[in-house]
Parts: structure tokens; C-alpha cells; sequence
């Protein structure tokens, strides 16, 4: 099977883009990752695409960027891990000789952009069961998780807020995060409730703004001389979707499965792992996931990131970009995860904010309310 | 079981559920003070309704009625309303409900935050929220 080589990321500006919209941010940052890889849109044979709340997004973006007849399209939308889970058709489909250049693009308006219709009619009919209670979603869903979770494990507050705090560390070292301030667990348990056991500072930032990964196939990836990022483990899966009553187990997301399916094509074990990129639209969310693809014992997440183990220095580097909690999240943060694997791989960085000799990244990207699980491993080769 | 209705109709501003397909029997049942869930002959039980049963593929699998009781499977104390009209009614509380009958439910807890726990034993009551439904709202037993 051939593996992708990630030859080129970027993203568009993030924070607030008023004057943009999805579609600019994801093309904005699609030919700025073209660039990245040494490659055109002239080279562009494959589109994939999810979020932007458009209707057909691959055509929209196709059409947008007048690409040249792609053979391989790809706009199934599973929320925050869509381009996770696109890793996987992309291979297949550069295994098949469908594709050499495979753009995979997001852009979104997420701050500035209108609001959601919010009309009843005609919709899905667990709306009728879920939009009367009034349950603020996304975040009242991820904390009535992080209860049970709480309630199972004895999981504290203050290691929720643990994930924040490591996280914005490493935001303190981006110039390009929206909230740089160091801050202390007591400023995570002291700012304003939002949904219990969730403060402001267990959620993540809103944002404007886009992100895209170029994968080439092995061959192309030779020809343009770029560092060689392979795709070397892709798994996704789900457990529900609207309801989060209807999560089977709600301490428990598909990362225990995704996780060990992908760490075994990949053919590598934690041990190997030297950087964690894991969707962290919540604090919870990290933690559940860091326990669900092994890194630690089931419920022994709440003690894995006491201490700064994900932290700068740390023994897991996590989110070193500043994640979701800290430096952008504009809906759909998986393509960021994607992003910033590949940087610390390529060893673009300076200083602590490098994770040292970074050989294998995994990135994770959550859906939906912790509906979908997507994990990716990815390997520099030598 | 008949459970206490409520009318609420002159009072909500929130969002009002939709009778659709499959759903149009829960939702005639909470009018009356009942609360119903999907049992397939199969055994297999659900909520929300489906037009399939999501084990061995019946369609329409029959309704049968719930005792009206179950547990706090998990919750939540919103600060922040979710959706249009809860404005004014914050903090409130939502829960997953666990049915003594197994199906999981999310609902309003009409209940005290500061005595709720997972675990706890609930009741259902009923909301009439529109000429068509009724929401139900659990309080502790």
C-alpha cells in the first residue's frame, strides 16, 4: 500500500476574516500550501474538503480554484475529524494511481459568519428530543461526558484544567495563537462557568479561518525534493451523532479503536510517539483521548496530565501549537492537527517550541460531540 | 403510567419538537401524560424513535409505555442558554436519563444543582409545549 507523503501545509489568517469567506480562507490556504510543497494548483488532481456549510463542497472549491478535472474527490463531512479520515481515501486512491497531488482544504467563518439557521422544520427528528432542552451545544454535551467521567474515575476539575494550562504554554510560544498569557489552574477553575464542570478555559476559541495539507504520492513527493512526512497509519470510526444520550459509553470515544488500528499499520508503539497533536475542543476532550489511545490506563488520564507531562519539556509533547484551547479553532480544527504534526516533524521550529528530533507525530481529530474518532500517524522517514 | 402534563404552551419561548414519522406516537403519548419507547419483538429497545429497529432491521417496531422512572445516567448546569428562549431560565439543568426500561432519554432536570447526582433516582413529568407535544422534564423521585 502507498503511503502519502504530507509535502505541504498552511493556513490562511485566523482570528477574525470578516472580509472573507469559507471558501477564500480554504483557497487561500490551499495555494499557500501548494507553495509550501514546491508545487501549483496546475498540479492538483485531487480535492478533498469538509465544513464550510456548503452544499457539494469539493465542486464548490474545484470550481473556485478551476482545477483542471480532478480525478480523486472527496467532501464526506464527519465533523472535526474529516481530514483525518481523508488520509485514508487519499491513500487508497494514490494506491489505485488516482491521484499524485491531493489537496486537502478547510475554511470556515466560524467568528464573524452568520449564524446557524436554527429553524425546526424539516430536520432531523432527535432535534425534537435534544433542541427543547435547551442543552448549549457543543460544550453542554462534552461536559455532561467529562461528569460521567468525573463520576467513574474520580477525575478532578483541576486536571481538566491541567490540559489548558500545558496547552497554553505551548501557545505562549506562537505568534500566531490568539490567547498567549500563561495561565494557572485557578485561572481555568476561577473563569466564568459555561456549562458545569466546563469554565470558559475548558472551551475552545472561536475563530475565522482555514487550513490545508498537500499529500503527493511517494513518487511526486521524490520530484519535489520535499522532507518526506509519510501517512503511515489512518483509522476513523464513530459512535453516535446528534444525541449525546445516545453515546454508548460516554467516558469511552472511538479513539480505542481508531487509536490501535492505526498504531498497528503504522507498526509502531507509544514509546515511539515523540509528538501528540489530539483535537482538544474541550479539556476533557484531550484527556478522554490521550486514555483511549493508550498513552495511559482508562481513567488514569486525569493524574497522565497533572504535572506538565504534555507541557513544553514535557514527556509527551501535546498541542504544541496551542490546540484548539488556545490558538484558533474556527469549527473543524482537525486540519490544524495535520498542520502542526507535520511542522514538528520537518523540524520547522526553534528553541523549546521544537520538539527534539521529532521522528513519529500522531494526530487525532474528534467530530461531532465526541461523535467521530480519526487518528493518524505519521513518520518522517530518513 | 400517566404522568403529570403541564401546559406550558402561553409560557415557553424555547424551541418546540416537531412530530415527524416515526416520532408522531411518542409524541401523541406525552400529550396524555405517557412516556413511550420502541421495543422491537426482536427485544431490542430504543429512543428516539426509528422507523427501523437498530438491531435486527424491523421496521416500525411497536411502542410500549415506560414506567416514567429511571436514573441520572450524567449532567450538566448550563450557564450559557443554548438555544432561543432560555435566556431567563439559566442555570438549568440537562441530564441523560437512564430509563428503568434501558433506553437512555436526554431531558431537563427540574431539580436543585446543588443536591443532583449521577445516580439518582428520577421521575418524568410533561411540559405541553405546543398543541402537537409535550417535553419531558425529570424531578427527583
Amino acid at each position: 500500500m502507498a503511503e502519502p507523503i504530507l509535502a505541504g501545509v498552511a493556513e490562511s489568517e485566523l482570528g477574525e476574516t470578516p472580509d472573507r469567506n469559507w471558501l477564500d480562507n480554504a483557497a487561500i490556504a490551499t495555494v499557500r500550501a501548494l507553495e509550501d510543497a514546491g508545487c501549483s494548483l496546475a498540479d492538483v488532481d485531487g480535492v478533498a474538503v469538509a465544513g464550510g456549510n456548503d452544499y457539494m463542497p469539493a465542486l464548490v472549491l474545484s470550481e473556485y480554484l478551476d482545477l483542471d478535472e480532478p480525478s480523486f474527490l472527496e467532501g464526506t463531512e464527519i465533523g472535526g475529524s474529516s481530514f483525518e479520515h481523508f488520509c485514508g481515501h487519499v491513500r487508497d486512491a494514490m494506491t489505485r494511481g488516482e491521484a499524485d497531488v491531493v489537496v486537502v482544504a478547510y475554511g470556515s467563518t466560524g467568528k464573524t459568519g452568520p449564524g446557524r439557521d436554527r429553524s425546526l422544520e424539516e430536520t432531523h427528528p432527535v432535534d425534537g428530543f435534544v433542541r427543547p432542552t435547551g442543552l448549549f451545544r457543543p460544550p453542554g454535551a462534552y461536559a455532561m461526558a467529562a461528569r460521567r467521567h468525573m463520576h467513574e474515575y474520580g477525575t478532578t476539575e483541576e486536571q481538566l484544567a491541567e490540559v489548558a494550562v500545558s496547552t497554553r504554554e505551548w501557545a505562549s510560544m506562537n505568534p500566531k495563537a490568539a490567547q498567549q498569557d500563561p495561565i494557572t489552574v485557578d485561572d481555568v477553575l476561577e473563569s466564568r462557568q459555561i456549562a458545569e464542570p466546563f469554565n470558559l478555559l475548558d472551551c475552545c476559541l472561536v475563530s475565522d479561518g482555514g487550513g490545508a495539507v498537500v499529500l503527493v504520492s511517494e513518487e511526486k513527493a521524490r520530484e519535489l525534493g520535499v522532507p518526506e512526512i509519510a501517512v503511515a497509519g489512518v483509522a476513523s470510526t464513530s459512535t453516535h451523532r446528534q444525541d449525546i444520550s445516545e453515546m454508548p459509553d460516554m467516558t469511552t470515544t472511538g479513539a480505542a479503536v481508531t487509536g490501535p488500528n492505526a498504531f498497528a499499520q503504522a507498526g509502531i508503539t507509544h514509546d515511539d510517539v515523540d509528538v501528540a497533536e489530539i483535537y482538544d475542543s474541550f479539556t476533557y476532550t484531550a484527556l478522554v483521548t490521550l486514555e483511549d489511545l493508550g498513552f495511559c490506563e482508562k481513567g488514569a488520564g486525569g493524574e497522565f496530565v497533572s504535572g506538565g507531562t504534555t507541557a513544553p519539556g514535557g514527556e509527551l509533547p501535546m498541542n504544541t501549537q496551542g490546540g484548539g484551547l488556545s490558538y484558533c479553532h474556527p469549527g473543524h480544527f482537525g486540519i490544524f492537527v495535520l498542520i502542526e504534526a507535520a511542522r514538528q516533524l520537518r523540524g520547522d521550529y526553534e528553541g523549546d517550541r521544537q520538539v527534539d528530533d521529532a521522528e513519529v507525530a500522531v494526530a487525532h481529530g474528534t467530530g461531532g460531540l465526541l461523535s467521530s474518532s480519526s487518528t493518524v500517524v505519521l513518520r518522517r522517514e530518513a | 403510567m400517566s404522568a403529570p402534563v403541564e401546559d406550558r404552551r402561553e409560557s415557553w419561548d424555547g424551541p418546540v419538537p416537531v412530530p415527524t414519522g416515526a416520532t408522531v406516537p411518542f409524541w401523541e403519548g406525552t400529550l396524555e401524560g405517557d412516556l413511550r419507547y420502541q421495543e422491537c419483538d426482536c427485544g431490542n429497545r430504543q429512543l428516539y424513535p426509528r422507523a427501523v429497529c437498530t438491531d435486527c432491521g424491523a421496521e416500525d417496531p411497536p411502542f410500549e409505555e415506560s414506567e416514567g422512572v429511571g436514573t441520572i445516567y450524567t449532567y450538566t448546569v448550563c450557564h450559557v442558554p443554548g438555544e432561543p428562549g432560555f435566556a431567563d431560565r439559566t442555570p438549568y439543568i440537562v441530564g441523560a436519563i437512564e430509563l428503568a426500561e434501558g433506553p437512555r432519554l436526554l431531558a431537563l432536570l427540574d431539580a436543585d444543582p446543588d443536591v443532583l447526582e449521577i445516580g439518582a433516582s428520577v421521575a418524568v413529568t410533561f411540559w405541553r409545549l405546543s398543541d402537537e407535544a409535550a417535553m419531558p422534564v425529570f424531578v427527583p423521585e
